[in-house]
């Protein structure tokens, strides 16, 4: 008789246990939308990983949603739908689009909110200047890079060079006597973000205006004006170096990276990011350097591309806590260090840039700290800060379509920078018009 | 009760009520109303606004985003490029396609393997048919390129605007003259055999025969696959644009459907992209209207 009643006592008891149980080791799942494929894609993996087994409270759960423009399209849609994921990852170049957007929570509010304390001055200048608005870092700086000129140390000992020369008129010469030795087939291939090394940083490097109010810093009323600059001359130089052979278009269907680490192409201006792939993939002895500049330039800083991790506003507190947790253990030393090793950005603090130096890891990959060096040289000019354009997408797609019609000989570099600036200029005009007064 | 005082015949409904025919037609209803008027309402009020891919401002600007699309370079071009590309693209299909069907009679041994071969890049996914397109005519690796350049031709398609259009209208008509293909087999199967014995006793060759007797006959269907060309070349040919070209270099096969993916997901410009697409919806119509006005007449459905 007694048992009647005290099995389904045990029975209440114990379904109650497990499910308190299960509802405090449950942790809080916050969802990361990322845009890394390939090495780099298998290492945003293993970082979340890493994370939820630095601790039993929060997960974070990284899908891969496709490229960079598949990700913001994603992430609009969900906004939209009122279903937006906790954290996603956008390129540099919608810096302004998601600043303006209203669904953000601005990275440096969500850590005060949630009682972290994040030493921001430690972070890597050129990489917090260019995602803070006000003072205050907008989005929490995640995978960062700049260009940086890598080489086939082969074939330029075969035509009688060390190395790539350090200014533009130089580097012309030896790509024409690479090519014209037999040391190469093709001097250079033409990366598919040319327009942000050779033509974006080309301008930072040398110190010229890509557009009034400090390249669109200061205010939204900025105009681009680098039809009146030496990106006209620089255009006109890929446009002989096409004519001549020197310089490979890869097209559709095929990576300007294989022209290069196939031994085709002598040199390629690419991404650091580009070392995962290129020390996978190559079978040639390789090494890298820095962009070159135009002679008699003293030249400043390159700037940063990459993507940065937003905060998507309206998530529940301790979800906010979640995501404030993750950062938090994004921008210890540790892991950026081996962030920086595993992928090639660069780290985001100086604390982990001192690290990697102190045990010596340039001394065996010194071409992984070319970026970094190429980051802080110098003291940034207005010119050399960084691009702050609303819709940038859409006037670097433009500026891209007028490049190719010069390419294709449809008109002179003059006549192409002018329609591009024209075009581009609309874009920014019709992005003032939408947000006048937010910024 | 059923039908029975009125002449027989499909024009006539044979329900009693209203009831089961609106039911069965629900299902298609439904699935017209969630993915085609719905979005295209959408895209119809969408229209007149700028607005920031959020959604946080929003601005009703009239015909802005129509008057700054007439008046764009960009747009005047795809639009040409668009006619161009549907016109070439099926002039080839057609062309093709007839040889092809015609020749299947001719073809005595392997008939089926023949058929077979003709009817295979249906069913190649359009992405993998395009990135091979635009693979074997890269001139940096493309074995076809190669034969091309030795041939002492200038070929490269990622430079050169003419070189890629052919590219992609060679790539579409590839992946749709088996569908021409099927139906004009079918078409020439309906021409009655006695007409083409007459004709060859007569003494008519198999040309002649070709342009006097099939090719009449198969107006109709000639018909029908120019306006589903058209329709092929407007809307479906995207991902083949997308893998070989992605509207490049400088916009030279930048169709309209493209263009407003592009101005859509890749610049988030989404009221110029919505004005886009209505008014590709309306040249669509209108295309479709002006074939069955002008072109069906002089189509002869009787034999």
């Amino acid at each position: 008789m007694k048992n009647d009643k005290t099995i389904p006592r045990i029975a209440v008891g114990a379904l109650a246990l497990i499910m308190s149980g299960a509802a405090s080791a449950e942790p809080v799942e916050v969802q990361w939308w990322h845009a890394m494929n390939g090495v780099n894609g298998e290492r945003v993996e293993e970082l979340a990983k890493k994370f939820n087994e630095s601790n039993d409270q929060y997960k974070v759960v990284a899908v891969n949603k496709g490229n960079y423009d598949e990700v913001i399209n994603s992430t609009i849609a969900a906004y939209r739908a009122k279903r937006p994921p906790h954290i996603v990852q956008i390129y540099e170049r919608g810096f302004m689009t998601m600043l303006l957007s209203d669904a953000i929570v601005p990275v440096q509010d969500l850590m005060d909110k949630t009682g972290h304390k994040v030493d921001w001055s430690d972070f890597i200048k050129p990489v917090a200047g260019f995602y803070s608005y006000k003072g205050k870092l907008a989005a929490m700086p995640f995978n960062s890079s700049s260009p940086i000129l890598f080489y086939n140390k082969d074939q330029f000992q075969k035509a009688g060079f060390d190395k790539p020369a350090e200014t533009w008129g130089e580097f012309e010469k030896q790509l024409y006597v690479i090519k014209k030795s037999g040391a190469a087939e093709c001097g250079t291939a033409l990366a598919t973000d040319y327009h942000w090394s050779l033509i974006e940083n080309y301008s930072a490097i040398n110190d010229q205006p890509y557009a009034t109010q400090a390249n669109g810093y200061n205010g939204l009323d900025t105009e681009f004006v680098y039809n009146k600059t030496l990106v006209v001359p620089q255009v006109a130089r890929l446009k002989k170096w096409l004519d001549d052979g020197v310089l490979q278009i890869a097209g559709q269907g095929f990576s300007p990276e294989q022209l290069f680490t196939s031994g085709k192409c002598a040199t390629y201006f690419a991404s650091t990011a580009a070392h995962s792939g290129i020390e996978r993939n190559s079978k040639i002895a390789w090494s890298a350097t820095f962009m070159p500049w135009e002679e008699g330039r003293q030249p400043k800083n390159s700037t940063i591309g990459g993507a940065a991790l937003w905060v998507i506003k309206g998530h529940k507190p301790e979800e906010e806590k979640a995501i404030a947790a993750f950062f938090d253990y994004l921008a210890k030393p540790e892991t950026q260090l081996w962030w920086h090793k595993a992928t090639g950005y660069v780290p985001l603090t100086n604390k982990a840039y001192e690290m990697a130096k102190s045990e010596g890891y340039y001394k065996e990959s010194p071409t992984r700290e070319i970026a970094i060096q190429q980051l802080n040289r110098g003291t940034p000019t207005d010119n050399s800060l960084g691009f702050h354009f609303g819709n940038f997408t859409q006037s670097m797609f433009a500026q891209r379509e007028e490049v190719e019609a010069l390419f294709a000989g449809k008109k002179d570099a003059q006549q192409a920078m002018d329609d591009a600036v024209k075009r581009g200029n609309e874009v920014l005009r019709q992005y003032e018009r939408l947000n006048k007064g937010k910024y | 009760m059923v039908a029975t005082t009125h002449e027989p015949g499909l024009k006539h409904a044979h329900f009693q009520t209203a009831g089961l025919p609106a039911l069965l037609l629900l299902p298609q209803l439904l699935i017209l109303l969630f993915f085609f008027f719905i979005p295209s309402i959408r895209a119809l009020m969408q229209a007149f606004l700028l607005t920031d891919p959020f959604g946080a401002s929003v601005h009703f600007v009239w015909l802005d985003n129509f008057t700054a699309l007439f008046a764009s370079d960009s747009y005047r071009n795809s639009i040409w490029v668009t006619i161009w590309f549907t016109l070439a693209q099926n002039v080839v299909t057609i062309t093709v396609a007839l040889v092809l069907a015609f020749a299947t009679d001719r073809v005595v041994r392997f008939q089926s393997a023949y058929k077979g071969v003709i009817l295979l890049p249906y069913a190649i996914a359009p992405v993998i048919a395009g990135v091979m397109w635009a693979f074997l005519f890269n001139p940096a690796v493309g074995p076809i390129a190669f034969f091309i350049k030795s041939l002492g031709i200038q070929w490269d398609p990622n430079r050169n605007g003419s070189d890629a259009m052919l590219l992609v209208v060679l790539a579409a008509s590839w992946k749709h003259i088996c569908y021409d293909y099927i139906f004009l087999v079918a078409g020439l199967l309906a021409v009655p055999r006695s007409l083409m014995e007459a004709a060859a006793v007569d003494g008519a060759g198999p040309i002649r025969r070709f342009f006097q007797i099939a090719l009449p006959l198969l107006g109709p269907t000639l018909f029908f696959l120019t306006t589903m060309n058209f329709v092929y070349g407007f809307f479906e040919t995207f991902a083949i644009i997308d893998a070989v070209t992605r509207g490049g270099p400088a916009g030279a096969t930048n169709i309209l459907v493209y263009k407003v993916y592009q101005d859509g997901f890749i610049n988030l410009d989404l009221g110029s992209s919505a004005a886009q697409s209505v008014l590709l919806m309306t040249f669509a119509l209108l295309l479709t209207l002006l074939q069955f006005k002008y072109v069906e007449r002089k189509v002869n459905y009787s034999i």
